[in-house]
């Protein structure tokens, strides 16, 4: 539950690319979070509900967007959505499987203004 | 303050040098210059000031109009980007020093002091060690390392649940890191937070104890497989509890198929040298 610290860190890393760019107000905001991310997309949207207020995305909106989970099987190569990091292959049953993108955590873009 | 499990929202946090007091509050002044590197995509950037001039009664005057435009960033970029660039500064300090950084996490109760205590005692005669220790509160566990006599810097996380690459560095200006020393960081007992957060450490060391369910690796699987090696302490207590470390063991190498095992016991020193031989190997 380290939810509310990557919340400080968007709010951070919001604040200095509002600054580089001499924007007044960010208008939306637009991050993906990964099902395998390790990050709770919901908890993490109530925290950053809870900490904008008087910081610069207090009237922005906020995108979260969630980003399925893709795997690989080590051992056919099959290339399937994974929900959970313990997800088996579903052809050949085989596991772990490699991860082969929604672990991503970033901001996308911002809207200023 | 996060009510779910204790984060600090404001980074509040202290460093105990156990000789001289500092305080740093807020974390966010740290002193590391680093440079921002993402692609900024900047969609229609260009200035907005016009002037128009008109005509009014036949008198000539300006007006300066200042359009308020939306601009859409591109950004991409990764929110821990912050603390993993930290990380790799440290990482390279390390390195350039020739120091082993060990990241010891468990949950609480898993016996990282009492491991760190016995492995201070056994290799200091021969080997230089230094400790960052973390916790939410007191000064307990730097004062137990010194005792049995390595340095030791606390940070205390406050309401914190997690160490991150910045209280690292801080803790680094007071603590004395000799070159060619193992530096243990004792985390925060905690199998979740601590997963994200990279410190610079050359490898990062699971402790699970015997008194614990052998699911904790399903249950927690990113610390699993981000660690290296998982030590399995308190092995004398095994004929006393259910704790199948087969099946522990078989859970954790689904998760990580590379992940290295040593069964411990801080108590007795059953396994203690294969622990050692293992901090041995890393310096070859």
């Amino acid at each position: 539950m380290h939810e509310f610290s990557l919340a400080v860190e968007v709010i951070n890393l919001a604040q200095r690319e509002a600054e580089k760019s001499n924007a007044r107000e960010i208008k939306e905001i637009t991050i993906e979070v990964g099902d395998l991310s390790g990050v709770e997309a919901d908890a993490f949207g109530s925290a950053l509900d809870l900490l904008v207020k008087d910081s610069i995305l207090d009237h922005a909106v906020v995108n979260i967007h969630k980003m399925p989970g893709k795997g690989k099987c080590a051992a056919c190569n099959l290339e399937f959505e994974m929900t959970h990091r313990m997800a088996a292959c579903p052809k050949c049953r085989c596991f772990p499987s490699e991860i082969n993108g929604g672990d991503q955590f970033r901001v996308v873009s911002l809207l200023v203004e | 303050m996060c009510e779910t499990c204790g984060c600090s929202e404001s980074g509040e946090f202290k460093i105990h040098d156990l000789h001289h007091h500092h305080d740093h509050e807020p974390i966010h002044d740290h002193k590391h210059g680093h440079s921002h590197d993402h692609d900024h995509g900047y969609e229609h950037s260009h200035d907005h000031d016009h002037q128009h001039e008109h005509e009014h009664d036949g008198v000539f005057h300006s007006h300066d109009h200042d359009h308020p435009h939306q601009k859409v960033i591109n950004l991409n970029v990764d929110i821990l980007s912050d603390n993993n660039r930290l990380a790799q500064l440290n990482r390279r300090f390390f390195e350039g020093r020739k120091v082993l950084c060990l990241n010891l996490v468990s949950s609480p109760g898993s016996g990282k002091t009492s491991i760190l205590e016995k492995t201070i005692q056994a290799l200091i005669p021969t080997r230089k060690i230094a400790v960052i220790e973390g916790d939410q509160q007191t000064l307990l566990d730097a004062e137990r390392i010194e005792k049995s006599g390595a340095p030791a810097i606390q940070i205390n996380t406050g309401s914190g649940c997690h160490l991150d690459a910045r209280m690292v560095d801080l803790a680094l200006e007071k603590l004395e890191v000799e070159s060619g020393s193992i530096l243990f960081i004792e985390n925060v007992g905690n199998l979740v937070c601590p997963a994200m957060f990279d410190l610079g450490e050359a490898k990062r060391v699971v402790v699970i104890s015997v008194t614990e369910g052998e699911d904790k690796p399903l249950k927690y699987p990113y610390m699993f497989q981000s660690s290296h090696l998982c030590l399995i302490n308190k092995s004398d207590l095994l004929p006393y509890v259910d704790f199948d470390t087969e099946k522990a063991i078989g859970y954790a190498r689904s998760l990580n198929p590379k992940l290295e095992f040593i069964l411990v016991s801080a108590k007795t020193g059953e396994g203690m040298n294969l622990w050692y031989e293992w901090l041995a190997g890393q310096t070859k």
